[in-house]
């Protein structure tokens, strides 16, 4: 009888073993992630818009029907990434995502003080090594230091009315998330 | 003998309990940081750069991309501010004043999160837009037949949720949410 609770009681650790790596290995196997499901809009490294929310066709859960959102897969591995885009006067965000899905940045109209968004996401080593050699444009862009490889840029532009509509597009097709430092 | 039923036994609790409650974490995980208000819930922390595993799990699963801190703030409502599971059945009225933000949408969605077909076609109200009482105040009713004012519509489902995503908000750390007001969502009635 003691022995079985004591082979109970290791049963129990090693379903709390069993409970951490699943927790942790599930975004390894989710092949439904944010990421993932990013590539049905198009190619990386260029923006691509999504099409507004509407009930029975939503590219993504839970977006926001007020919002205009574009997407854009980037990866760091060939150096910094940057992201430019003449945007309306009105509310607009951008957000870098890991590859997780997690929202490591984001900023607003208002913070960036700005409608001409210049942002550039670099990881730490990158920007040690540029630091030695600054370029110009190093000067205008808001430079964001992630230790990510790679990531996603979401663009949710806000959308008052039908009559918003067409410029909020005509802002989102001027992003741009192919060029570097 | 009794060496191989121990250790069957212990292998079968290890495998049931195990991957059961890492099921059941992740499936309504959520487990950490959340702030409530009346009946809103909101995860400052859940989808930045802090997030625990679970809600990193949750992400990976859902395909959501979370609010940042710099873009705003999602609530979501389950349940009236009874505490009684919201309904497609139901009729409520959202009533009350929001916390500060430039911008706030309110949007009603299925329980899994995804929208909701109606006649209208309109799944939410923003703040711009909205009839307002005098005192700067407002209500919406959210109900699956025609209303008068301010008629988020709803179809006839079982749970609904709702939620309002407050855009360039001030409110980002815990202390921020003490003494904030939310709307209060009452259930008029039922059929």
């Amino acid at each position: 009888m003691k022995r079985t609770i004591l082979f109970l009681i290791g049963g129990l650790l090693l379903a709390g073993i069993i409970h951490i790596a699943v927790v942790f290995m599930v975004p390894y196997y989710a092949d439904r992630d944010a990421w993932a499901q990013m590539r049905q809009f198009g190619p990386d490294d260029q923006f691509h818009i999504l099409p507004l929310p509407q009930a029975g066709s939503e590219p993504l859960r839970s977006l926001d029907p007020w919002m205009l959102h574009a997407v854009c897969r980037f990866s760091l591995q060939d150096g910094a990434v940057r992201i430019t885009a003449a945007l309306p006067d009105d509310f607009w965000s951008i957000a870098i995502f890991d590859r997780r899905g997690r929202n490591m940045y984001s900023l607003n109209d208002r913070s960036a003080e700005r409608t001409r968004l210049d942002l550039a996401v670099i990881t730490p080593v990158q920007m040690a090594q540029l630091r030695q050699d600054p370029p110009p444009s190093l000067e205008t862009a808001i430079v964001i230091e992630l230790p990510i490889d790679e990531g996603f840029a979401l663009l949710r532009v806000f959308v008052a009315d039908e009559t918003k509509f067409q410029a909020a597009i005509r802002a989102v097709e001027s992003a741009d998330c192919g060029g570097t430092l | 003998m009794r060496l191989l039923f121990d250790i069957a036994l212990a292998i079968l609790v290890a495998t049931t309990i195990g991957f059961s409650t890492a099921w059941l974490a992740v499936e309504h995980g959520r487990l950490f940081g959340a702030v409530n208000i009346g009946t809103w819930t909101a995860w400052p922390e859940a989808g930045g750069p802090n997030s625990d595993p679970y809600s990193v799990a949750l992400l990976a699963r859902s395909g959501e991309v979370p609010l940042g801190a710099g873009e705003g703030l999602a609530f979501i409502a389950v349940t009236d501010s009874d505490g009684e599971p919201l309904s497609g059945n139901c009729v409520y009225i959202v009533n009350g004043q929001t916390p500060a933000a430039r911008l706030w949408t309110l949007t009603a969605y299925d329980a899994e999160g995804r929208l909701m077909v109606n006649p209208a076609h309109r799944s939410g109200f923003q703040s711009r837009e909205i009839l307002r009482h005098p005192d700067g105040s407002f209500s919406i009713s959210v109900s699956p037949d025609v209303a008068t004012g301010n008629w988020l519509p709803t179809a006839r489902l079982e749970n609904l949720q709702l939620v309002l995503r407050l855009y360039d908000t001030p409110l980002t750390t815990a202390t921020d949410f003490v003494n904030i007001d939310m709307p209060r969502i009452d259930k008029v009635q039922c059929r």
